[in-house]
């Protein structure tokens, strides 16, 4: 009886990691496919540097961190030098880090006053409702005006971008708190206002909250290398860089330099948010 | 005994709800209704769905503004919810983002609320609901038995002297619903609170009931009363338990809607 039921679950193991595998090596000639075409693409295509090819795009990527560069890293004032990827990289983390997490900070904050106070929502959602469609890179022109081509202005933009996903994620979450919740709450001598925010609707709002700034990470990458490309440092402005010479194989190298970055940032808070929301 | 007798009649009332009226939108859903529990009394109201009688509990619990009327509780009026009265939810309203011990320690955190060990009296609750070995899950994690079972540690958490209980067992299958009752009955007669239970089972009404409060539909109005002369444990096959549920079924005058 025991034997027969270990065979059946060794067999359900095997069954699953074999549809892991299959999926793995689906993903794999996936890749192998994509590389062979731009490979061809890039072979037959005149003047070379239209389409730079994986070959060439490896070796420029390589040499992004086989050379070194000086930064200056703002308010330290210090400039150490790095691999140069790892340079470029740490200037557009300058304003990107600041920028995302003022603006989720500010976007969390008014979207939960909003969406919990109803006062405060007749008040603002006619300002919200004009201010939200505006793309972030269209306040690029104020962006230079106010605080001139540098991390100062791209920080700017990234808050502006940062801020909408943020407040709809808070707004959204806080919204949706299910009365009975609210209800149990008052019964059980929760009466501030404040407590109830706390106690209740935040962390039943949390799950939205922390999807709202996940999906914040991957936004304020494509708006920071909007805001680069006007000339604040960075990858951004790497990419720009390296084309106007044509040497659009270390543009490629930079595209996925910032492929990379978002990778990493995401999967670790993928991780972050599992942890936090383990009672989900 | 030795008192004078009052001249209230209310006084002796541990809940007092007078000529409460409440309607929303298109719909009365209490039309004047007034009825009393006296201390210590197990009291099952009973009525088909859109009767009012959860916007009674929630009136009592003070949850609602009322239209009209007013609730009682030792002599003053209710104003607002308070841990003197104890909730129990049908959907069992369980915060999922706590463990079965956070949730039962909400209410024992609350600055009105002083405890001297809460961390004992969370594990007496634990025992007494059957829930050791389960104080670290989280709620999805339980049946649906078993999240009552919290919803009733936590509203007794903060030793209401009021326990309001809002078809709390609608949602469990027969067998566990059984059970609970029984635990129930068992926690009721180790705390002496004042129960208001809302049903729209006749049998579960019965079975646990000092007096049975009859409401009737549109606008929602008390019909009537019943006292259950009973001993407990009482069996539903009994003769006299078939005779108090037929005498309730023919006063609501649905044959066939018994659950």
């Amino acid at each position: 009886m025991s034997t027969q039921t270990d065979t059946s679950s060794d067999a359900v193991v095997a069954g699953s990691f074999e549809g892991d595998l299959r999926r793995y090596l689906r993903g794999l000639g996936g890749l192998l496919v994509f590389l062979l075409v731009w490979w061809v693409g890039a072979t037959t295509t005149q003047p070379s540097y239209l389409v730079p090819g994986p070959v060439d795009s490896a070796r420029a990527f390589v040499d992004l961190f086989a050379t070194s560069t000086s930064i200056v890293v703002p308010v330290l004032g210090s400039s150490p030098v790095l691999p140069t990827g790892l340079a470029h990289l740490a200037e557009t983390l300058f304003h990107y880090v600041p920028g995302l997490l003022l603006g989720a900070g500010c976007g969390i904050s008014l979207g939960l006053a909003m969406g919990w106070n109803g006062a405060l929502d007749d008040w603002l959602r006619p300002l919200v409702r004009v201010l939200r469609p505006i793309p972030p890179l269209a306040w690029v022109v104020f962006a230079i005006v106010w605080f001139g081509i540098g991390h100062t202005g791209a920080a700017f933009i990234v808050f502006v971008g940062a801020f909408w996903i943020n407040f709809y994620g808070a707004y959204g979450g806080v919204e949706g708190v299910s009365s009975d919740l609210t209800d149990a709450a008052s019964t059980l001598g929760v009466e501030r206002d404040l407590s109830m925010l706390k106690l209740v609707a935040l962390p039943s709002a949390a799950p939205q909250v922390l999807t709202g700034f996940r999906t914040s990470i991957g936004r304020c990458w494509m708006i920071v290398v909007g805001a680069e490309l006007f000339g604040a440092p960075g990858v951004g402005y790497e990419i720009i860089n390296a084309s106007n010479n044509l040497a659009m194989a270390t543009s490629v190298a930079y595209m996925f330099l910032i492929s990379l970055a978002f990778l990493c940032m995401d999967v670790g808070f993928r991780l972050l948010e599992r942890r936090v929301l383990a009672w989900r | 005994m030795s008192k004078l007798p009052s001249t209230n009649k209310e006084s002796s009332e541990k809940i007092s709800v007078q000529n409460v009226s409440k309607s929303y939108e298109s719909m009365q859903a209490l039309e004047d209704v007034s009825f009393s529990v006296p201390e210590g009394e197990f009291c099952c109201v009973v009525g088909p769905s859109g009767c009012g009688k959860t916007t009674l509990l929630r009136a009592i619990a003070g949850l609602d503004d009322l239209d009209s009327g007013s609730v009682l509780v030792d002599d003053d009026p209710v104003t607002g919810p308070g841990l003197d009265r104890g909730m129990v939810f049908q959907e069992y309203a369980l915060f999922p983002w706590r463990t079965v011990r956070g949730n039962i320690r909400f209410g024992l955190d609350r600055p009105a609320c002083d405890c001297a060990d809460c961390e004992g009296r969370v594990r007496e609750l634990v025992d007494l609901v059957g829930l050791d070995d389960f104080e670290d899950a989280y709620p999805k994690e339980l049946s649906g038995g078993m999240k009552q079972r919290v919803g009733i540690a936590r509203a007794l958490a903060p030793d209401p002297e009021i326990l309001l209980m809002d078809e709390p067992f609608a949602s469990v299958d027969a067998r566990t619903r059984d059970r609970l009752h029984a635990e129930l009955l068992d926690i009721w007669a180790q705390t002496e609170q004042t129960v208001v239970f809302v049903t729209h089972d006749i049998d579960e009404a019965v079975t646990l009931a000092d007096r049975v409060v009859v409401m009737g539909t549109d606008p929602g109005t008390v019909q009537s009363t019943f006292s259950i002369d009973l001993e407990r444990p009482r069996e539903r096959t009994d003769h006299d338990f078939v005779d108090y549920v037929a005498k309730i079924r023919d006063e609501l005058g649905s044959p066939t809607d018994t659950r």
